[in-house]
């Protein structure tokens, strides 16, 4: 191959020949490994050479969880002002279902503590005034997850909860003191 | 002396190629993702620090400007270059988001990464050594920046963004874009006025250039081979 001359301007096979090393660089990065890392594509071997097949696994829409799936219905009577906290207790990026309904608006605040940390790392995802919300939900630290609802009307009313996750357990935070529900799972 | 520059030389040569990986990354995801998706209403300031943010982490639209004003000295120049760039790619946004222009965005990522060839063959005196013509410098990076701004549009579209205040929220997000295209070319500049005192600016240019080329290639590589590999629906 010929010297690269500082001294005269880059004749046209120079110019050629780098392209073309310049396509054949980027051919062999991309073929050795973008395609194992990115498309789990290995045709010349080096994904598993380089240990790169693993980044190139596909995500699966099945995932595992680490707790038993459990189901939960829950009612609460709430009189004029009164207010309520509902909380599951889930492991990191363990998921449910949920809906609630109630016979009047409330104000609801879907938040979560982290274990371990105080209210002051409370983390809130969605607030409003409503009578019903349905959702699914993905717990993005291990702690407890559910919503605080208080009623800022005249009258009483009645509010269920119906849920399916993989939670382990449920505490209820009423008029100053709380207490913990065991709850169902699906399978024995 | 010698010997030292040719390994730097070498040394940038892998440097922008790796660079250029990271550019693969270039969607907006996570918490912006949720936020575009959730926002109803016009959002002016949010929308201008995305565009903002989308250009500065944007490798695939930085290497195709350093390839731009790797032989523009004069601000005026830059200017002049990178208005065209900036008319182009603001052309495209717009329409491209408004009028729902559907282009694949692989494909159109890929010339974006073809752009950046382009420069770098223009930038060692490819078109005039080899085909003996050189093509309109002005009117290839106004075209290019057509592209670039579908490529910027594509990102945007993949959300269902809220009828509500769209057209606030895209001329914001183009703001955004100009905003950051300054600041990174502002950065880029610099650090080539400072390499440019140096007399290996010149002779290093050729393999500079080079490495940008290579950078060029990946980025078109990948995105070709993510439309090859893009599931079927």
């Amino acid at each position: 191959m010929a010297e690269i001359d500082n001294n005269s301007p880059p004749s046209s096979k120079n110019i050629l020949i780098a392209s073309a090393i310049s396509f054949v660089v980027a051919l062999l990065v991309l073929f050795s490994f973008i395609l194992p890392a990115e498309f789990g594509s290995d045709p010349l071997g080096t994904g598993e050479l380089f240990g790169l097949n693993v980044l190139g696994l596909e995500e699966n829409p099945f995932e595992e969880q680490l707790n038993i799936h459990k189901t939960d219905t829950v009612e609460f009577i709430l009189g004029p002002f009164e207010s309520v906290e509902y909380k599951y207790l889930l492991d990191m990026d363990s998921s449910m279902l949920f809906s609630w309904v109630a016979d009047g608006d409330l104000y609801y605040d879907m938040h979560a503590e982290p274990a371990g940390l105080g209210e002051e790392y409370a983390e809130s995802f969605e607030q409003g005034n409503g009578d019903s919300r349905m959702g699914s939900f993905h717990a993005p630290f291990t702690g407890i997850h559910g919503w605080f609802w208080e009623n800022r009307s005249l009258s009483t009313i009645t509010l269920q909860l119906y849920s399916s996750g993989f939670y382990v357990n449920s505490t209820v935070f009423r008029d100053g003191g709380s207490y913990e529900r065991e709850l169902q799972t699906v399978i024995d | 002396m010698r010997g030292i520059s040719t390994i730097g030389a070498k040394a940038l040569m892998l440097a922008v190629s790796l660079f250029s990986l990271q550019a693969f990354g270039h969607t907006i995801e996570g918490g912006d993702a949720s936020f575009v998706e959730a926002i109803d209403g016009p959002a002016i300031g949010p929308f201008i620090y995305l565009g903002a943010k989308h250009m500065v982490t944007g490798y695939d639209h930085l290497l195709f400007l350093l390839g731009v004003i790797f032989f523009l000295y004069r601000p005026k120049h830059v200017v002049q270059y990178v208005t065209l760039f900036a008319i182009g790619h603001s052309i495209t946004l717009l329409l491209g988001v408004l009028a729902n222009l559907q282009v694949n965005a692989y494909f159109i990522d890929a010339i974006i990464g073809l752009s950046v060839v382009y420069k770098a063959f223009e930038n060692i005196d490819g078109f005039k050594r080899v085909f003996g013509f050189q093509p309109n410098t002005k009117v290839a990076v106004f075209v290019f920046g057509l592209f670039h701004g579908l490529g910027l549009a594509t990102k945007l579209q993949e959300f269902d963004l809220s009828e509500n205040g769209l057209v606030t929220n895209i001329i914001s997000f183009n703001i955004g874009v100009e905003i950051g295209q300054i600041l990174a070319l502002s950065a880029v500049f610099l650090i080539l006025s400072v390499w440019r005192k140096s007399s290996s600016y010149i002779r290093h240019s050729f393999i500079t250039n080079t490495a940008l080329m290579t950078g060029g290639f990946l980025l078109a590589g990948f995105q070709f081979s993510a439309y090859l590999f893009q599931p079927p629906f």
